[in-house]
């Protein structure tokens, strides 16, 4: 899967996003480290953060193409 | 034989802190779970861990129930703290160790246990 296709899926759920990186990790297509810092964020647990980028890349995480994602998210100050 | 489903809200709802990795303390077979199993011993944590590569439905029911669709996953007391990267983060920030002293207390006990969960 490649870098951009997850940046546009993210892009299409956080809209505001003020920062949105996505880097493959290991080059091999299917690992890959995202960064997200939205308004969306504000107030809510690390969990349900995370909950929200998990969703928005359900498909890929459910059909094997992402096979490891990790994740920074952040509200803004 | 206890449903699948209702084995794994057992060990969420009944041990202090359960980690579902893939492989086991002696033999982990995936970066996020090794990962996960780190903070947590450095966190001093009590670990019951469940491996969940046996049966590809461990994973489909754990999902099913906690909502989080990927390996690992740490409960604190019937919580989903999260994976690898909250865990990490907390331990990093002090809340991991705070939320384990609250919900465990500071003189917790620290074994590490494998759950096996029984496989109809």
């Amino acid at each position: 899967m490649e870098a951009e296709a997850i940046r546009d899926l993210l892009a299409r759920a956080f809209p505001d996003a003020v920062e949105l990186a996505v880097e493959d990790r290991t080059g091999t297509g299917d690992h890959f480290q995202v960064a997200v810092t939205s308004a969306t964020f504000d107030g809510l647990p690390l969990v349900d953060q995370h909950r929200r980028v998990n969703a928005a890349l359900a498909a890929s995480l459910a059909d094997g193409s992402i096979h490891e994602l990790r994740i920074k998210t952040k509200g803004t100050p | 034989m206890k449903a699948l489903r209702e084995q794994i809200e057992s060990v969420i709802k009944e041990e202090p802190v359960a980690l579902f990795m893939k492989g086991t303390p002696q033999m982990v077979m995936c970066g996020n779970s090794s990962r996960a199993l780190n903070a947590l011993h450095a966190a001093e944590a009590p670990i019951t861990t469940v491996d969940i590569l046996p049966d590809p439905r461990i994973r489909q029911e754990l999902s099913a129930l906690s909502g989080w669709p990927t390996i690992p996953q740490v409960f604190v007391k019937g919580e989903l703290i999260g994976g690898a990267d909250i865990v990490e983060e907390l331990l990093d920030s002090g809340e991991l160790v705070q939320k384990l002293d609250g919900a465990l207390g500071s003189d917790r006990p620290r074994e590490v246990k494998v759950v096996a969960l029984e496989l109809g």
